[in-house]
């Protein structure tokens, strides 16, 4: 890799960056307690970026000869020079506090101590649990996928500016997706994912089976007793689960800084914010959303970034204020910052670009008590299914999936399906208070064009909303 | 050994160590991306990879892994190593030997037109694009030029030893006359002849135009014209969710529907890799079966669901020519137009929305169909029969099946799509729906 960024060098360019990535991964699918088979999976290869007259060429091959490495430096400079003729400002690389580190997780339990029977024993015995769950209350769980993969990933990459970090960091993660059925009532659906960095220790403390049993009796639950939601002006309790997924849409996303400058346009879309929009008031003062690579175990983890900046905590909204945004050194050197190491890229094949890590609301110091018991009317919002929002991340809707109607600052029965359709200032604005406990779901985000879907943890703690509108319009 | 001879040397070892079956694909693939956005290239990608797949079964027992290109010591160890992961996997409910052949491919699918990688040319296509957009007056255009040729070299134990290749110009341009008035357009070709990246950038720049001073629309419900971008992305929840294995998973609205009535009478779609020269066609799956014509929906009736040999066995048909070893997929997405031209179809809207595209397409449940989707850029409120102003902060919020039920007319004129959020290649014309509720933000 060395010899590539010299060889860059020799080439005239003003930055080069040379990056090795190996992912081995074992993935096992269970769908309706069957195995549908055993996949073994080890992309590796290496990747080369160069800015030449503020154009920038990355090119890529999994093809790990000298000749190949070679080859690809040339391929990335050639495909640079010839767009530099079209280019008005290119790009540059910004300062950023650039480090030589080697990072090692080490697992406590290496995923090969762990035999394949025994892995698959597990997903047996979890489908089980929730199918035995959900009979008791005559409902039946026909469809059931269960997706556990386990993977390693090794990086190593050397900037001609004096970055040098390698790093070791084993992930491990579940998917599924559950049916629950009653012949009268129809169906309904829950859907999430587990994701830690560490060894198969994750994997044990996740609990499996006592989860699905709970998610099981929820989900017949819901389908047995679940009434109407009601509509119109009410409170509400959002779950550390919907907080979640509206620290990572409605505050990540926006706060990208690739976005404000519209890298992302024709793909994932830009923002509401400008570059001018820090200082700008979104929120109560409650509120205090955070992106922090630095959680140990935590699914987005990572003590460098992608370009060698040491990984730090960003505070994107300060007491209802927009205190600042995610940077690589490209975006950086725009902004005239410097990157606070939000470079990340999920194989190497693809390009280092600006990225969430772990993003989270931080906590206040209510009870999950005391936010229920005031609200006179509304409806706790505990888990949810269907989301999405818009291109310049201002419009956006959460469907609940577990939730309870709230009366005199008591949980009552459960209702089906309250929607949130609400404006990102709307929603920030409304939280009056913030629960103390922190609680993180692992999600895989998705952006970039090729796309890539990237480990995060989005969390939070439960919040309450005032005189928000439930049910559309 | 010859690099085209590892399948056939893997397929022999596994088969000498003990599968019953093994299928084996080298993919060797070359790709050039250029992004761009504000009307400057923002970066310049290549990729160039070479993949090999081993899929085997020991009878029920079925283990699969990618790798790169290693030396022939190495990839001895890797089938050795993939037999004994099989040994050890606990049986699948269904064995499903692989197909057998030999199979007669049509020839001309397993050729592509050659295309230049020529940075210079394929850098010409982007300043095309953006010329385009700029003719109509817009302030500034992003998107992405992707020229991309693959060569696959397929050995299976049943019998299958052959090679296809495949070439692909994509051109995806988003343009904007304002923040909040964009539009966007594709032009996606297996060859150079009919790609047309300025057409495309001059699509999307008369959308962004048309686009400006954007209204916030009423939520209700509407009679909807929905462009070529949209009912793209609603015939991929078809086509991918017809795939078997995701009905067995109950990831889909299609569940338990074959023979019964899904959408309106004037809705036919196919799945049909074998059209000449069209973006997504192939001459085999990944089983080596030959490519061919299914009939998904015919006069809104579900004909069929996709399969490879392990769902076909399971759900007691035959294969559809559609592996994906674990799961089956639809290449080439194809709607069989209407009569009426794009005039024709907005004359018969009293009251109605014309949605020129859409994003961020999510289920509350795949098993109901109950879901919400995006419109983005270009969104019209026409009034009798002509667009009437400009819409903006509207989201689709119905059911699939409903909305395929409530499919009014098709128009005549088809259009390729294919994008970051349409992953299929779909051939399809615009549609007017009847009834489609939209809903919007409050606060």
């Amino acid at each position: 890799m060395e010899l590539a960024v010299n060889f860059a060098r020799e080439l005239g360019v003003e930055y080069a960056e040379a990056r090795f990535q190996s992912d081995v991964r074992e993935s096992i699918i269970l769908k309706n307690g069957v195995p549908e088979a055993s996949i073994l999976g080890e992309d590796k290869g290496i990747s080369m970026r160069v800015i030449f007259n503020g154009s920038l060429g990355f090119a890529s091959t999994n093809v790990l000869t000298e000749r190949a490495t070679e080859n690809t430096v040339k391929q990335a400079f050639r495909i640079a020079k010839a767009a530099s003729r079209f280019l008005k400002r290119g790009v540059s690389v910004g300062k950023g506090e650039l480090e030589e580190a080697k990072v090692e997780i080490k697992p406590r339990v290496k995923f090969g101590n762990i035999d394949l029977d025994s892995k698959v024993l597990l997903l047996k015995e979890t489908d089980e649990a929730a199918e035995a769950t959900a009979i008791k209350s005559q409902v039946k769980i026909p469809a059931r996928i269960l997706t556990l993969d386990t993977w390693i990933t090794e990086k190593t990459f050397i900037t001609s500016d004096g970055a040098r970090v390698s790093s070791i960091t084993p992930r491990a993660a579940l998917f599924t997706l559950l049916t629950a059925y009653h012949p009268q009532k129809g169906t309904v659906q829950r859907y999430f994912n587990l994701g830690e960095t560490g060894g198969w220790e994750v994997v044990e403390k996740w609990n499996l089976p006592e989860l699905f049993r709970s998610e099981a009796h929820s989900l017949s639950k819901i389908l047995i007793e679940a009434k109407n939601s009601p509509k119109g002006e009410t409170d509400i309790v959002l779950g550390p689960e919907v907080m979640g997924i509206v620290s990572h849409e409605s505050c990540g996303h926006p706060s990208e800084a690739d976005r404000i400058l519209g890298r992302e346009a024709a793909q994932a879309g830009e923002t509401y914010l400008k570059k001018d929009s820090l200082g700008l008031q979104v929120g109560s003062s409650v509120v205090n959303v955070v992106d922090d690579p630095t959680l140990k175990g935590s699914f987005g983890f990572y003590e460098y970034d992608e370009e060698g900046v040491k990984a730090r905590k960003r505070i994107l909204i300060k007491e209802g204020v927009i205190n600042e945004f995610l940077h690589n050194r490209e975006t950086a050197s725009v902004f005239g910052v410097e990157s606070n190491g939000s470079s990340r890229a999920s194989a190497y094949n693809r390009e280092p670009i600006v990225r969430m890590a772990n993003t989270y609301l931080e906590p206040g110091d209510y009870t999950e008590e005391e936010l229920i018991e005031g609200v006179k009317d509304g409806v706790y919002i505990k888990n949810f299914m269907e989301w999405n929002i818009d291109d310049r991340r201002f419009n956006q809707r959460y469907v609940g999936l577990e939730a309870y109607r709230i009366e005199n600052g008591n949980l009552k029965e459960r209702v089906r399906n309250p929607i949130l359709e609400i404006t990102t200032i709307g929603l920030w604005s409304a939280i009056d208070a913030v629960g103390e406990y922190l609680e993180f779901q692992a999600a895989y985000c998705g952006k970039g064009d090729p796309m890539q879907a990237i480990p995060v943890w989005t969390g939070g703690p439960h919040a309450r909303l005032r005189k928000v509108r439930l049910g559309g319009t | 050994m010859k690099r085209g001879e590892i399948p056939l040397r893997i397929v022999d070892l596994g088969i000498k160590q003990g599968a019953t079956d093994i299928t084996t694909s080298l993919v060797e693939s070359y790709r050039v991306m250029i992004r761009f956005s504000n009307n400057e290239i923002t970066v310049s990608n290549i990729y160039r990879e070479a993949l090999i797949n081993i899929f085997l079964m020991i009878g029920r027992r079925r283990a699969g892994t990618t790798v790169a290109i290693t030396t022939t010591k190495n990839l001895e160890a890797t089938v050795k190593n993939l037999i004994k992961v099989a040994k050890i996997t606990p049986p699948a409910d269904v064995y499903a030997s692989l197909p057998q052949g030999p199979f007669h491919y049509d020839p001309s699918l397993l050729k592509s037109p050659k295309i230049s990688f020529d940075p210079d040319k394929l850098i010409g296509y982007v300043e095309e694009a953006i010329n385009g957009a700029s003719e109509r007056g817009v302030e500034k255009a992003a998107g992405t030029l992707i020229a991309t040729r693959t060569k696959m070299t397929l050995a299976t134990s049943g019998q299958v030893y052959e090679t296809q290749e495949g070439t692909g110009l994509e051109m995806s341009i988003r343009a904007f006359a304002s923040d909040i008035a964009s539009g966007h357009a594709v032009s996606i070709t297996r060859g150079e002849e009919e790609f047309q990246p300025a057409e495309a950038g001059r699509t999307a720049g008369e959308v962004a135009k048309a686009a400006l001073n954007p209204k916030p629309g009423q939520s209700g419900r509407y009679i909807a014209l929905l462009g070529p971008m949209v009912f793209a992305d609603l015939i991929n929840q078809v086509g991918i969710l017809s795939s078997a294995f995701l009905v067995d998973a109950g990831q889909s609205f299609l569940v338990d529907k074959i023979g019964s009535s899904v959408a309106s009478e004037r809705l036919n779609v196919f799945d049909d890799p074998t059209i000449n020269g069209a973006f997504g066609s192939r001459a085999f799956d990944d089983e080596g079966v030959p490519a061919k014509k299914n009939v998904i929906i015919e006069k809104g009736v579900l004909k069929t669901y996709l399969h490879n040999s392990t769902t076909a066995k399971k759900f007691g048909v035959e294969t559809t020519g559609n592996a994906g070893l674990i799961e089956p997929v639809p290449w080439n997405l194809i709607v069989e137009p209407g009569g009426k031209s794009f005039e024709d179809l907005l004359a018969q809207m009293d009251d109605g929305i014309y949605v020129t595209n859409n994003w961020y397409l999510r289920y509350q449940n795949y098993r109901t169909g109950d879901f919400s989707t995006i419109p983005r850029d270009g969104m019209f409120l026409i009034k009798r029969g002509e667009i009437y102003a400009s819409l903006k902060e509207l989201r689709i919020s119905d059911n699939m099946l409903r909305i395929m039920q409530n499919i009014k007319d098709l128009s005549k004129s088809r259009f390729w799509v294919k994008w970051w959020e349409v992953e299929v290649p779909t051939f399809t014309p615009y549609a007017i729906v009847e009834d489609l509720n939209f809903t919007k933000s409050t606060m």
